[in-house]
């Protein structure tokens, strides 16, 4: 092939392409240029929402719901920018990047525990007027707890998320164990970390592991694994979230590391578990959130169920992991009051259950189980992770040095993890060292930016 | 007009055309390059809390003082370190076995030297997610792992022991990397003339002989060239880490750029991490100026 | 021939073939795998990573390439993509070949400050300067227009340098004979010089075009707007919703390969005389 020919007919094209590109562009570019609330000569006020993308039933959600708001209030017009939530830490990333440069849209929406980092810091403001205390009765504790900063209110939230015991039942009675004593459980009496130990034992073999536990080195850690150190007597930090010693390297706090960690070492659990370890028959139990129901009931070949979440054997004290994303207003938005309402709406009752019903997570408000989109929350495994918001579900720390706190954590936990997987034993004195240097770096943060 | 005033015409003209050509690169190359390094400079001696552009404070040289006694700064130095000292020579070596591999005139060679170089064709994201989980350390779902055990060997917990996975990622990198170096190897066989092999195959050298006084010597300057560009790279390491291990374990992946990214992005103390940063550039630019240096011996 | 050497001769090839064929896969099976993986229903692909039948997929259907194109507008995808990285490189092959042609040819003052200039910067990291490269961005107010993906990326160091490399072979005497023709640099350089080099012009292409393809972390921070992703992009749709399915996921990592596929095989022939010819001299 000539490549002269072929260069000059890239040109050519790369020239034609960029032609139309930027003659198409224009009117997106100055759409997108409002990435925060500008009124108008007329009195319109354009709203601007980042919110992650999502599966194709909640983009529709998000199409049908805004252009019902637009076609009732022509004076607040909303419009929805997806962003791309990869696995890692990208969306926050982009958020800080705009905070550099006061380049944030009006609304967006963040993870739960990251809303006190961003509220300590003014980079979102309290929506308080548009949620008063009635209104928030109808809200789960847990959701309301996340969202509330220094007693005011950050953020709002129309879905709840939920991590319980998930057993594979054709295997467990394969290796004895007793199924139906698991079925009877209830929120009294959840499984021990001993009864879990010993299922997970009886089903380890070659070809099984006897459980799972989340192994994404980021915030998944302390997302699913906080209400263990809960359950057994002390939190990750201090209540008012400014002290992490004494607390998350607290003698029951390695404990539970402890615990956690001889799963590992003894083999009940992989150090690295594949994607769908559970899906794919691979493991005995796993502690699983409220998303891998509507995966299970669609792929999985054998039969199986799902109890709540394990309780320490000292304590029996039953806890679980909550939060989802959450929607909040940011310092750039120039029309607070105009978003306030929009977000009123957004997340009313009957809107709270269609959107909950179309990501399939549980819904933050009691009185959206009454609607019909709810209906399949009525009982069955679904149930049960309500039940256990409703009940047992505490928010990850609020405290303004959350990132710290979480990398940091996750960092140790996977320490741990492998030093257990590689030695095979567990050494309390290792697990301390490395808890001790996540309350070190905590107070560093803490003491910098928050202190006085 | 005499030879010689058209000559210094020719000067005139070579001069202009000069700066014509190379202001536009270089204007660029200050205006989006040199220009955020100076910013990086300057908030360097700040305190700055990524999301608080608002509120920051002038602390001179403080937060390079915490840098010689931040153990973990001198870590990644010394993780980066490690990755470029081990991944050169093996990628090198890797790349100049290949090209001797796919040196030859047998019916078929193009497709074995397209194999070798298809990892190239692919991002490093997908490359490390890939090799994430090809390195697995269960045997009943990590490929290497179940290779290793049907052996009658012991599985290895490649990214999950501090004391093997950085090891795992030279490995992975110098598979990735190696088949852009052998293409340059392959030309530099090339340029060594057969007849020296032949004189030396009468004089009844073996072919060890022969690579070790005709085939090294011939690919002096092909050697040097290719170390550069591949010391470049791996001072860069940032992906793999990221992708595979996230630093860890015990911290035995943390290199100095992926260091950078987490004290900025994630620890939110983005003074501190243009600190590292500017510290960074200096050790590299010494090091590119000296390893120019070394190249510009050999011409 | 005698019998001795025709036995050495069959021994000779049946090594080159038996190790260039073993090496070869092991060159090449993630990639098999990761193609294998994207015509595999979701709870096949990691099913049986301990059997040789993880390369290949038993039950082959297309159901996940839907799923991708149902999901994405791969042509608004791939128009944005080919837009913006063909901007960059017009501009990039031409401005840092001809500076890379100053550099080799051409004596002036301050030559040697640039040249060192351009090999120090040549290390820089992208990641260690994002951050100041977008507040330079938002000042001028390029945020989430087509500026802030192609202009900071149109002059490159390396490029620079392998351009530089390429011309400084070209043996004076040629551009001498153009002079004498009565040619000024400038026409010696698009006439007689840039005809002449078309495998440096498409190692540069190739290289750039791989790095600005694969590139997430820049446009995913400047450009805001499903109307503008680039492909990379797209394809963080499929691992941010939850739950991920990898099979979608394959799927599209095989899609945005196949450009990059495409472009190496019509160039492949340029590419690697190019890459080869720019380490010779060193």
């Amino acid at each position: 092939m000539n490549m002269k020919k072929v260069l000059s007919a890239l040109l050519v094209s790369a020239m034609a392409m960029s032609l139309t590109a930027c003659g198409g562009s224009g009117g997106s570019d100055s759409a997108a240029d409002a990435s925060s609330s500008a009124a108008s000569a007329d009195g319109t006020t354009t709203i601007t929402i980042w919110s992650p993308t999502d599966k194709e039933a909640v983009e529709a959600w998000w199409t049908e719901k805004l252009a019902e708001w637009n076609e009732a209030h022509p004076e607040i017009q909303v419009s929805r920018e997806a962003i791309d939530r990869s696995d890692s830490y990208a969306y926050e990333n982009k958020i800080t990047t705009a905070v550099t440069s006061s380049d944030l849209p009006d609304i967006f929406y963040v993870d739960g525990p990251t809303i006190s980092y961003y509220a300590a810091n003014g980079i979102i403001v309290p929506m308080d007027d548009y949620f008063p205390q009635d209104e928030l009765s109808d809200f789960v504790d847990s959701t309301v707890a996340q969202c509330t900063y220094d007693g005011k209110l950050y953020a709002i939230s129309a879905t709840e998320s939920s991590v319980a015991l998930y057993y594979n039942k054709d295997y467990l009675t394969e290796c004895g164990v007793d199924v139906a004593d698991i079925e009877s459980r209830t929120l009294d009496n959840p499984l021990t970390w001993s009864e879990l130990e010993e299922i997970a034992k009886k089903c380890t073999t070659d070809n099984y592991v006897g459980t799972h536990i989340i192994m994404d080195h980021g915030e998944g850690l302390p997302y699913a694994l906080e209400p263990m150190f809960i359950s057994n007597g002390k939190d990750f930090v201090s209540a008012d979230g400014s002290e992490a010693e004494g607390y998350i390297n607290s003698k029951e706090c390695v404990e539970t590391a402890e615990y956690l960690a001889n799963l590992i070492a003894n083999g009940y659990a992989n150090i690295d578990p594949i994607q769908d370890e559970f899906l794919n028959g691979a493991c005995a139990t796993m502690l699983g959130g409220s998303w891998d129901v509507s995966i299970l009931e669609a792929s999985a070949d054998f039969d199986w169920g799902v109890t709540y979440y394990p309780v320490s054997d000292t304590t029996k004290a039953a806890v679980s992991p909550c939060g989802d994303w959450s929607a909040a207003i940011s310092k750039d938005c120039k029309n607070v009051d105009a978003a306030g309402q929009f977000l009123q709406w957004l997340i009313n009752s009957e809107n709270v259950a269609t959107y909950a019903a179309a990501i399939a997570k549980p819904a933050t408000r009691n009185s959206s189980y009454e609607n019909a989109a709810m209906a399949e929350y009525a009982d069955g495994p679904r149930a049960l992770f309500v039940e256990q918001l409703q009940n047992t579900a505490v928010p990850r720390p609020r405290t303004p040095s959350y990132s710290v706190l979480s990398t940091k954590y996750a960092e140790a936990m996977t320490n741990i993890f492998s030093e257990a997987a590689s030695s095979h034993t567990v050494d309390a004195a290792y697990i301390q060292s490395e808890l001790d240097a996540v309350a070190a770096a905590f107070k560093e943060d803490y003491d910098m930016y928050y202190a006085n | 007009m005499s030879k010689t005033s058209s000559l210094t015409d020719r000067k005139r003209n070579e001069r202009t055309a000069a700066y014509i050509f190379t202001v536009p690169a270089m204007f660029l190359l200050f205006a989006f390059l040199v220009v955020p390094i100076l910013y990086t400079v300057y908030y360097s001696l700040f305190q700055y809390q990524i999301v608080r552009p608002d509120n920051i404070t002038f602390i001179g040289l403080k937060n390079y003082l915490k840098l010689f006694t931040d153990e973990n700064f001198w870590l990644a130095l010394r993780n980066t370190v490690y990755f470029t000292v081990l991944v050169v020579p093996f990628q090198c070596v890797l790349a100049l076995a290949l090209a001797m591999l796919v040196s030859s005139r047998f019916r078929g060679v193009a497709i074995f030297r397209t194999m070798y170089f298809s990892p190239q064709l692919t991002s490093m994201v997908v490359i490390s997610i890939l090799w994430t989980v090809l390195y697995n350390s269960n045997p009943n779902t990590g490929l290497i792992n179940s290779f290793l055990t049907s052996l009658g060997l012991e599985p290895i917990n490649f990214l999950t022991n501090s004391k093997t996975a950085m090891n795992s990622i030279i490995f992975m990198s110098g598979w990735q990397g190696a088949g852009y170096q052998m293409m340059i190897f392959l030309a530099g066989l090339q340029g060594i003339p057969r007849d020296q092999y032949e004189a030396a195959s009468v004089d009844g050298a073996n072919k060890v002989q022969q690579f070790l006084y005709i085939t090294l010597p011939g690919l002096k300057g092909t050697i040097k060239y290719v170390v550069m560009i591949t010391m470049i790279q791996a001072m860069k390491l940032f992906t793999q880490p990221y992708v595979m291990t996230q630093g860890g374990p015990k911290n035995s992946t943390r290199t100095l750029v992926y260091y950078i990214y987490t004290q900025g992005f994630q620890q939110g103390n983005f003074g501190y991490a243009c600190a590292v940063a500017a510290v960074f550039f200096v050790i590299v630019v010494i090091m590119s100026l000296s390893m120019k240096k070394l190249i510009a011996e050999t011409n | 021939m005698t019998k001795s050497m025709k036995t050495q001769h069959f021994l000779t090839k049946f090594l080159f073939y038996a190790g260039n064929i073993i090496i070869g896969i092991i060159f090449v099976s993630p990639l098999i795998w990761m193609i294998s993986a994207s015509l595999k229903p979701e709870a096949a692909i990691f099913a049986n990573m301990n059997s040789i039948t993880t390369f290949i997929p038993v039950q082959a259907s297309l159901d996940n390439f839907k799923e991708v194109f149902s999901r994405l507008d791969m042509l608004q995808v791939f128009k944005n993509t080919f837009v913006y990285i063909a901007l960059i490189l017009v501009l990039d092959l031409l401005l840092n070949s001809i500076c890379g042609y100053a550099l080799a040819k051409f004596d002036f003052k301050g030559k040697g400050m640039m040249l060192n200039f351009i090999v120090a910067l040549m290390v820089m990291p992208m990641e260690a300067i994002m951050l100041p490269l977008y507040i330079e961005m938002s000042q001028l107010g390029w945020v989430n227009t087509l500026a802030a993906l192609v202009i900071p990326f149109v002059a490159k160091c390396f490029s620079i340098y392998m351009f530089r490399q390429f011309f400084c072979d070209i043996p004076d005497e040629l551009l001498e004979a153009a002079a004498l023709d009565g040619a000024g640099p400038v026409r010696t350089f698009f006439t007689v010089v840039m005809p002449i080099s078309k495998t440096v012009y498409a190692t540069v292409f190739i290289l750039d075009f791989v790095a600005h393809w694969n590139d997430f972390m820049w446009p995913f921070l400047v450009m805001t707007g499903e109307s503008k992703r680039t492909i990379q992009l797209a394809i963080q749709v499929f691992f941010g919703t939850q739950p991920i399915h990898y099979s979608a996921i394959m799927a599209a990592l095989v899609v945005s390969a196949v450009p990059m596929l495409i472009m190496f095989i019509f160039m492949q022939k340029y590419y690697i005389e190019g890459i080869a010819s720019s380490g010779i001299k060193g």
